[in-house]
């Protein structure tokens, strides 16, 4: 019930912008790019919508009950991402006028080979990044209603690609902007209703945690995925509809549907070796996911992927290229930091009330759900069952948001650059890349959200960070450089992420090296791509391609062509008087 | 450069060009699509190149000024978490204040940065007109 009133004004409404859309579309640049006319404040939004994924409408706060409080550093690097992107790359990267990475690596270098492989890094970053939202989706649906994990991972596939095909990224802007509005009510008003819901002393114990020993009061559990439990000591539990029962110490599995009731008083089991729910290591303000004692390199791990990858997000780039100049390309960057910083106070509310409020979450290891599982904690009537609507519509208009974008991005890669095709190419590519992602995220229902977006955030910080870099600021990068210092970064932050996961479990500095790569695998790629670009030669037309880039478009005498790209003065020129007006207040 | 209007004639070399009726951006897609594979290399005269090495040193600056704020905030805020444990503790209306710290601080400092930046970088652009 809750699944069906949630999702479907959302998808409907998806889908009637997306048809929309439609009339307006005649040519892949249209597809693409909504033909580049769209206005700073409209984009930031759109590039918002688009960012805040269902890996931060849900996962932030179910990492902070998993994880503990120092899971609010992801959000940190996400917006802080932002402004790197603003100081280094969104301004050049709109004058190169290209429409995607591997269009600014061949404008930049001239080098079809860079071209191909930055085609196929955007390929493993969309994979990593557009599983966990299907996944999410599947799981938020199985938690609120009784649909089974697959039905919702192919409702979400089905409406994502259907919406694409038919709209395009014409459609995507208005949608992504007005979903990101969306999400912010629909983020912060349960949120406030919560924070004046919850008792006083369920307040008083969210602001001092304890350690999660004991159940304070009879708790319910519902498992969603296999979990096997390690009981401590002698645990009073009930099986549905039966009476109390007392299980000896030891291993206790339990399959998915399951449920049972943990009796007040009786001793919580544990789950794995991480950290203890409200125990010291949680409450502290560092990330220390694996309780390997180097909280210090866990957070900065952390933030180096999340603020280093923003940066090479190939959906997030292709954003700035709907902006009519570089300079309202700078202004979209500018005015997402305040949007996400709004938006990202918000999650360790819910992760704060989530610890105490539901725990067995942390038992059944659907921490995910923490969102849309706490109003009807908070509240049995209408009102819980109203905002657990709300946040479950919020929830899947962020991964529809996420996921346009991303098919968007993988099928312009695969019919853009190594395919090259007419519109119908792109639109089939759509739909197999959307049935491929749906295949792929079946059997990956216990990987966390934040994780596997983490390590999307990884690949690209490793390879299409140091390619802009070094591509926009440094003229004596050459195409060797870039291939080989791209391969690098990508074996090399691929490879750690294959080796956690098929790999021999590892602890303390090792553990966090393997898991969380950026630390190593982003100076590797830089510094390869410069000692190899130092070896050899820059063409002579090296340093003009890097100015170009830095060149504000009034002042062009020679124009824009000298990279193939036609420029548009009479968009830019039209809009600035709006665009001014709109963001002045910001600016000023 | 001077944009052709919708359906407006345009005389070159003295005959007259017949120019197609469309709209500046199924125009613009097109011509992508005919300039693929004919890379040419980029040239820059000499009065753009003078601007935008100008441009280019300018942006470095500041932008290497920014970005180590906003690196020093990441590098300095986890630490001083770790080397004063002791703040855990320390309460502001029932909230431990660290946890204020990493919720509330870094988006104020990266908002004002943000603005701060994007003025600086609009301001090199606008004095290097005259």
């Amino acid at each position: 019930m809750v699944a069906v009133l949630a999702v479907t004004p959302v998808v409907l409404f998806t889908l009637l912008i997306g048809l929309r859309g439609v009339a307006a579309m005649r040519t892949t640049s249209d597809f693409l790019v909504a033909s580049r006319r769209v206005s700073p404040l409209l984009n930031s939004a759109a590039v918002s919508g688009e960012y805040l994924s269902a890996a931060s409408f849900l996962g932030v706060a179910g990492l902070v009950v998993k994880d503990g409080v120092g899971s609010m550093w992801y959000p940190v690097g996400f917006t802080a991402g932002y402004i790197a992107m603003l100081v280094l790359v969104a301004a050049p990267m709109r004058r190169s006028g290209a429409l995607t990475v591997p269009d600014f690596a061949e404008a930049r270098l001239a080098s079809p080979a860079l071209r191909r492989l930055a085609a196929v890094v955007v390929l493993v970053i969309g994979g990593l990044y557009l599983v966990p939202q299907f996944r999410t989706a599947g799981l938020v649906l199985s938690a609120v209603s009784q649909t089974p994990y697959w039905v919702g991972v192919v409702i979400a596939g089905t409406v994502v690609s259907a919406t694409l095909a038919l709209g395009g990224m014409r459609a995507a802007t208005y949608v992504q902007a007005f979903q990101f509005f969306l999400k912010l009510l629909l983020f912060i008003v349960p949120a406030v209703w919560l924070l004046a819901q919850v008792n006083a002393s369920d307040r008083e114990a969210a602001m001092h945690p304890l350690d999660f020993t004991a159940f304070t009061r009879d708790t319910e559990m519902t498992v969603d995925v296999d979990v096997t439990l390690e009981l401590v000591r002698e645990t009073t539990v009930r099986a549905e509809g039966g009476g109390w029962t007392v299980l000896p110490p030891g291993e206790l599995r339990m399959s998915s549907g399951g449920t049972l009731v943990f009796a007040e008083g009786s001793a919580v089991p544990d789950v794995r070796g991480g950290v203890t729910l409200g125990g010291p290591e949680w409450r502290r303000p560092l990330l220390d996911a694996s309780a390997d004692g180097h909280p210090l390199l866990g957070t900065w791990a952390v933030l180096v992927a999340t603020m280093l990858g923003t940066m090479g997000l190939p959906h997030v780039l292709m954003r700035f290229h709907t902006s009519p100049d570089g300079r309202a390309a700078r202004r979209t960057a500018a005015i997402t930091v305040g949007l996400l910083s709004v938006f990202y106070l918000f999650p360790g509310i819910y992760g704060v009330l989530g610890s105490v409020l539901v725990p067995e979450l942390y038992l059944s290891g659907a921490t995910d759900t923490v969102v849309v599982a706490l109003p009807a904690q908070v509240d049995d009537g209408w009102p819980g069952f109203l905002f657990t609507t709300l946040l479950t519509a919020g929830a899947f208009a962020a991964f529809l948001a996420t996921s346009l974008g991303l098919l968007l991005v993988v099928s312009g890669a695969i019919a853009h650059d190594l395919i090259p095709g007419s519109l119908r190419t792109l639109r089939v590519t759509v739909l197999v890349s959307a049935a491929v992602v749906v295949l792929l995220a079946l059997p990956c229902v216990r990987l966390d959200a934040g994780v596997l977006v983490t390590w999307g955030f990884t690949v690209a910080a490793s390879t299409f960070c140091p390619l802009l870099v070094l591509g926009i600021w440094w003229a004596r990068l050459t195409a060797a450089g870039a291939v080989s210092g791209v391969l690098a970064g990508l074996i090399a932050s691929a490879g750690s992420i294959a080796m956690t996961l098929f790999g021999p479990p590892l602890t303390g500095v090792a553990s966090i090296l393997v898991s969380q790569p950026a630390p190593w695998s982003v100076p590797l790629a830089f510094a390869v791509m410069v000692l190899v670009s130092l070896s050899g030669r820059p063409p002579a037309w090296s340093r003009a391609a890097m100015l170009r880039l830095h060149l504000d478009e009034q002042h062009y005498s020679a124009g824009p062509r000298a990279l193939g790209q036609p420029s548009h003065p009479t968009g830019a020129a039209t809009r600035w008087s709006t665009v001014r007006r709109r963001i002045r207040h910001f600016v000023r | 450069m001077t944009t052709p209007r919708r359906g407006t004639a345009i005389w070159t070399h003295g005959r007259q060009k017949r120019v197609a009726v469309m709209s500046p951006q199924t125009r613009l897609a097109h011509s992508r699509r005919r300039e693929r594979g004919r890379w040419r290399p980029p040239q820059l005269d000499r009065h753009d190149a003078d601007r935008a090495l100008m441009l280019y040193r300018r942006q470095l600056r500041g932008g290497a000024v920014a970005l180590g704020l906003m690196l020093a905030l990441l590098v300095f805020l986890p630490l001083s978490f770790a080397l004063w444990p002791e703040m855990d503790e320390v309460r502001l209306s029932g909230i431990p204040v660290p946890w204020l710290l990493l919720a509330v601080l870094p988006y104020v400092v990266m908002v004002v940065l943000a603005r701060w930046q994007l003025r600086r970088a609009e301001r090199v652009e606008s004095r290097g007109d005259r």
